[in-house]
């Protein structure tokens, strides 16, 4: 076994690495570019090596300075983690040259699966099911028709130069074909110039189900079952699970089969991931090998009980694997989230800058569940704009797909996130839709069921439950303890009837103490809440309680007037109000909203380093419309709304001084 | 007897209903309450009492004998706010516009007068016309009345403004001299003369928001020290500052239990400023870590926010923050840095709240605008404040604190009493770049010469230890540990005794 390895990569997943190599003995080396100086997996590491600035073309992508480093520190073996240089076969053939362990497949392997056409010729070979389809031209629509029936229906009439969506027909029967192929034909020629037609299988609402596959250096390869990450949005995996709702037995082993198979055609020696799509029939079909660990092999660890990094690292010293297929079990179901700094408000903008608080939920045994964070940041930590914007990977593990999701959510609410805009609120709305609970998932789920973006959710009555609880009980802490400075002239608080307003819909409450709680009793409803276990004082965001005996966080801040209370996906302003108050609350009208500027103005007297804007344009909210500097500083200027750029009236180079107009909009 | 105590009722029943119904749906549909509703949403529930309840004009010209409304336009009173006794004064503008007339102004006066024997701050709700033409001098009279009680008695009991509606004319002038004023977003407007006399004046056609709404005072002006939402908002926001203040000058300011652990580290301080020093970070986060229950009123939020002013407690104890802000301007003193600060400043001093002092200032701003502007006379202001403040001033330095700006900023040379420094702070004339190119400016053509010189002006420099190595810094201390040091700091001050030599009174650069 090797007593010293390097970590050719950053955060979570270096993190993830020095973890296992710690519980093996095995001393470890981080290498880290000038934005990682100071981050926790450096933090971690027995050794450090700085291989440059931050931009990963200059840093993590530059073998030299990663073989450099293993020289430097005398580590015997690299292990790649994902992206940067994981799947480069140059790099791994390089460490090979230089008598360096590739913590990976060999160069062969990767290079082989790096090929798109090249793995589907392997993967046909080794007898794995490949989409079915036509490359070449077809003559006529009779061609066409005689070809789509050899497939099968449906098919997908394809351009061979489309793209956008343009030069693309579903065909569902003969006559579809036979409307639809001159039709493709004639869109490719004018969109394209170029009317060559491909035909293949269309997979209706498809699934994204991969198999995890383990080899050694002994010939051995084994399957650790399959993950499904339909949860996608844009391409980007968010929720991942194992194993997948779609499938039997049956289809399992014949999944993980063609996987093995695939593998040992290849000679695959580590750890790899076959993908595959998958029908909502459960016919499956081969998309690609990832010759790595993948970004969501924790749940796989979860349901195997194995640890994938300890695996790569013992079959790279060549040890053979200790286990047998008929070994492997699937224990329980994982689920897991994505954490990402992006602002899912905003149509999941990107949302850089530093983590003010950051406080994620307990990992290990909770109530019915058990929570895994695979994170690489602290409190205090930046997440910077030159890496994945991913804060951390939360996962849940429960007997059951039921009790795993519930767990999510309750995680969910667990995690504590400021400074920054994060995706937990969405996370959150998935795990609550009936959809996703029934598991019938899809690529197209997110787009599916967010047609028009994300803009949270309403509260339920449970959640409205929660939300009067909670407020009603830092009201009356706050007041009471309000009172008690003053000088005796009002007493102690002694009202017990008040109104509670979440969102626009109030009713009145009726409060009595519990010996370690409140009881909010609903006089209009003829129902009494029971809120106990309180865990909250006055300054923390969270609020942890249980009500009537289900436990709940809910994230709480002050506002102007009341608290803003966030539980999941659910966000809604709280008052507690006499009843005087909420009288004359209903009273006054609601205010008008005020017209939002259209104009951005220089905040500041400055130097434009630059001017993204540009006339016509459309800008989104929280866009970056320009930089200036001042007094050497950079300010970034955003859009405060959507809307189509009128005119620019400053260029990069400009003075500009306060209150001048930077860019107008329509 | 009965129809006597009925006969009670009856007059106070007429007198609650000020202007009538329809004026106050009227009121109502404006998105504005009444001038009693307002005050109910302000005291404790139940503890409003009223004065001068049945109070009229006395005019008797241009048919104003026909017309009079008990209360004249003013409802004023006591009640509490958490227990605490407070005065109000809340004008009506169901009521003649909410006009000022001469005895209008005599129930403010009085009103005044029984506050500042009892020591109680004042609360003036304004939603009013201006005044009372048809009473001619005797408006303007009861103006001035109300002019000179703000004057007296300020610096004696807190006085606080929320405008509500219109206020206009001389009717400003009131607020002005009072120590905050807060606006209502949308409804509220104050100027000196109206859209119509500006139109004649200047022939420059603006509506009464351009002229004087929230935008022009809260974010242009400085005028207000803050707007809110509406009416509810305002007075809830209003009723929190004063849980922060002592009731007049003769008391302590207000301690109250803290649910927050006095000795808590915040690991992440260590990381707030940034490696790179032309990077800017958010002051407020550091305000906001620090003291209790992450509480902070802030003063002029959303005015020279270069410099971020406000009250928060330290283990119970109320402090007002003075703070640059590098996130905006770099944290640089300009004109209006210099007055808000200075302002608040005399505000703790005049009422007993020990002022803690963050500073990362490049210095003061440069340019022709600043200086036409008289940053030197508005620059002193901030620098006499801190000057003359007596109450306990401590200091912490986070990053730069470069030239004039360091002395300013609450030093040890002017009687700052805790002067703390981070590891990462800069105590220097001015930043090494600027040094070495006046020093060494022979050397300017040679970039390596210069450069070496940078290098070592910042090892000698750019650093706490040359400040602390002649006392001027009391001790460098780590960020994660900041709350707890300060907060054993205040602690110690305690019993801090200082005051400043006789006079009538100090003569500020105004």
């Amino acid at each position: 076994m090797f007593s010293k390895i390097l970590i050719a990569n950053r955060g979570e997943i270096a993190v993830r690495i020095i973890k296992t190599a710690r519980r093996m003995g095995i001393a470890t080396v981080v290498v880290y570019s000038e934005a990682d100086a100071d981050s926790l997996a450096a933090e971690m590491a027995d050794e450090t090596v700085f291989i440059g600035p931050a931009p990963a073309a200059q840093s993590y992508l530059v073998a030299d300075k990663i073989i450099a480093a293993c020289r430097e520190t005398g580590a015997q073996a690299v292990h790649p983690g994902f992206g940067f240089l994981s799947e480069k076969a140059e790099f791994a053939q390089r460490c090979a040259d230089e008598g360096i362990v590739f913590i990976g497949p060999n160069p062969h392997a990767i290079e082989a699966m790096g090929d798109k056409i090249e793995s589907k010729k392997f993967a046909a070979a080794a007898g794995v099911s490949c989409v079915p389809g036509h490359i070449g031209e077809i003559q006529d629509v009779a061609h066409a028709v005689r070809i789509s029936e050899e497939i099968g229906y449906p098919v997908m009439l394809k351009a061979s130069a489309g793209g956008g969506g343009k030069g693309i027909r579903v065909a569902w029967g003969r006559k579809d074909v036979e409307e639809g192929f001159p039709a493709v034909r004639a869109e490719a020629k004018g969109a394209f110039g170029d009317d060559r037609i491909f035909i293949e299988k269309f997979i209706e609402s498809p699934r994204h189900i991969e198999i995890q596959v383990l080899g050694d250096k002994h010939g051995h390869v084994v399957h650790l079952f399959e993950r499904e990450c339909s949860i996608q949005r844009r391409n980007q995996k968010v929720i991942e699970e194992a194993p997948s709702p779609l499938l039997d037995e049956a289809t399992r082993a014949a999944m993980g089969a063609q996987a093995v198979a695939l593998a040992q055609a290849v000679g695959y020696d580590s750890a790899g991931t076959v993908e595959f799509v998958a029908g909502q029939d459960k016919s499956f079909y081969f998309l690609e090998m990832n010759t790595r660990l993948q970004v969501e092999h924790p749940v796989t660890e979860l349901i195997t009980g194995l640890d994938l990094v300890e695996q790569m690292i013992r079959v790279a010293a060549g040890e053979p694997l200790g286990f047998e297929q008929k070994d492997l079990k699937i224990n329980g179901w994982s689920i897991e989230s994505r954490i990402y700094a992006e602002d899912p408000y905003r149509k999941f903008l990107p949302s850089i800058g530093r983590l003010v608080r950051y406080d994620p939920p307990v990992e290990g045994a909770a109530d019915g569940y058990v929570v895994r964070n695979d994170a690489g940041v602290r409190e205090g930590d930046e997440i910077s704009m030159f890496y994945d914007p991913m804060i951390s990977k939360l996962a849940t593990w429960a007997p059951t797909r039921g009790a795993a999701i519930a767990g999510m959510g309750r995680a969910l609410e667990d995690f504590h996130i400021e400074g920054l805009n994060h995706n937990v609120p969405f996370l959150a709305a998935v795990m609550d839709q009936e959809r996703f609970k029934s598991g019938q998932l899809a690529t197209s789920y997110i787009a599916d069921e967010f047609p028009d973006g994300f803009a949270g959710l309403e509260p339920t009555p449970f959640q409205a439950d929660v939300m009067t609880a909670a407020a009603t009980y830092m009201h009356r802490t706050l007041a009471a303890r309000a009172r008690r400075v003053g000088n005796g002239l009002s007493g102690p608080l002694s009202r017990t009837e008040w109104v509670v307003a979440v969102g626009k819909a109030k009713r009145p409450v009726k409060l009595s103490d519990l010996e370690d709680g409140l009881t909010v009793e609903l006089p209009g409803e003829e129902r009494t809440l029971r809120l106990s276990t309180i865990d909250w004082r006055p300054g923390l965001p969270l609020f942890r309680g249980e009500l009537d005996g289900a436990a709940f966080t809910v994230a709480v801040e002050p506002a102007g007037e009341g608290f803003v209370i966030r539980h999941r996906a659910a966000k809604a302003r709280v008052l507690v109000l006499t009843p005087l108050s909420a009288e004359l609350h209903d009273r006054l009208p609601e205010k008008k909203k005020a017209d939002t500027s259209r104009l951005v103005i220089s905040p500041m007297p400055g130097l434009v380093v630059s001017m993204d804007a540009a006339a016509g344009q459309t800008m989104r909210e929280g866009e970056v419309v320009c930089v200036i500097e001042a007094m050497k500083m950079q300010n970034i200027i955003r859009a405060e709304r959507e809307g189509v750029v009128k005119a620019v009236n400053a260029k990069a180079g400009d003075s500009v001084a306060a209150d001048e107009v930077l860019v107008e909009f329509a | 007897m009965q129809h006597i105590l009925d006969e009670l009722e009856k007059r106070r029943e007429q007198a609650r209903k000020g202007g009538g119904d329809r004026r106050i749906a009227s009121q109502h549909a404006k998105g504005k309450l009444t001038a009693r509703e307002r005050i109910d949403l302000l005291l404790d529930e139940g503890s409003f009492e009223e004065f001068d309840m049945f109070v009229e004009h006395r005019a008797t010209e241009f048919g104003m004998a026909e017309q009079k409304i008990p209360g004249d336009g003013v409802v004023t009173g006591w009640g509490t706010v958490n227990g605490r006794v407070v005065f109000v004064f809340s004008k009506d503008f169901t009521v003649f516009g909410g006009s000022l007339s001469g005895a209008h102004a005599k129930k403010i006066v009085k009103l005044y007068e029984q506050a500042a024997k009892v020591g109680s701050p004042v609360i003036g709700l304004f939603d009013a016309g201006g005044a009372r033409i048809q009473e001619g001098v005797e408006a303007l009279a009861g103006y001035a009345d109300i002019f000179l009680a703000n004057t007296l008695y300020s610096g004696v009991i807190p006085q606080i403004a929320v405008i509500m509606g219109p206020c206009a004319g001389g009717d400003v002038y009131s607020p002005a001299i009072m120590d905050f004023i807060f606006m209502v977003k949308d409804t509220s407007y104050m100027y000196v003369t109206g859209p119509d006399v500006v139109k004649t004046v200047t022939n420059e056609d603006v509506s009464h928001e351009e002229l004087g709404g929230y935008r022009v005072h809260a974010l242009k002006s400085g005028v207000a020290e803050g707007a809110f939402e509406n009416d509810l908002e305002a007075l809830t926001q209003v009723r929190r500052l004063i849980d922060f203040l002592p009731l007049s000058n003769r008391e302590k300011p207000p301690v109250r239990e803290s649910f927050d652990d006095p000795d808590r580290q915040e690991p992440s301080l260590d990381s707030l400023v940034p490696a790179n020093p032309n990077k800017p970070y958010d002051m407020k986060e550091l305000i906001y870590k620090i003291v209790d229950e992450a509480d902070f009123f802030e003063i002029s939020k959303d005015w020279a926010k270069n410099i971020v002013c406000g009250f928060a407690r330290m283990d119970g104890e109320p402090i007002g923050i003075v703070a640059n802000q590098p996130q905006v301007l770099a944290g640089v003193l300009d004109i209006d840095a210099a007055r808000k600060a200075a302002r608040f400043v005399r505000f703790c001093d005049a009422y007993n709240i020990p002022i803690v002092t963050l500073v990362d200032v490049p210095g003061f701003m440069p340019g022709t605008k600043q200086e036409q502007g008289a940053l030197i006379k508005h620059g002193a202001k901030l620098l006499f404040a801190y000057a003359e403040a007596t109450v306990p001033k401590i200091t912490l330095i986070t990053r730069k604190a470069y030239g004039g700006a360091y002395d300013v900023m609450s030093s040890k040379h002017i009687r700052g009493d805790f002067n703390y420094a981070w590891p990462t702070a800069e105590i220097a004339v001015m930043g090494a770049k600027g040094a070495v190119e006046i020093i060494f400016r022979a050397d300017l053509n040679d970039p390596e010469a210069i450069a070496a010189r940078e290098a070592e002006y910042k090892q000698r420099f750019a650093n706490p230890f040359v400040a602390a190595s002649l006392g001027y810094i009391d001790d460098v201390i780590m960020p994660h540990g900041t709350r707890r040091r300060i907060v054993r700091a205040l602690k110690s001050l305690k019993g801090k005794q200082l005051s400043n030599p006789w006079k009538k009174h100090d003569n500020i650069p105004l």
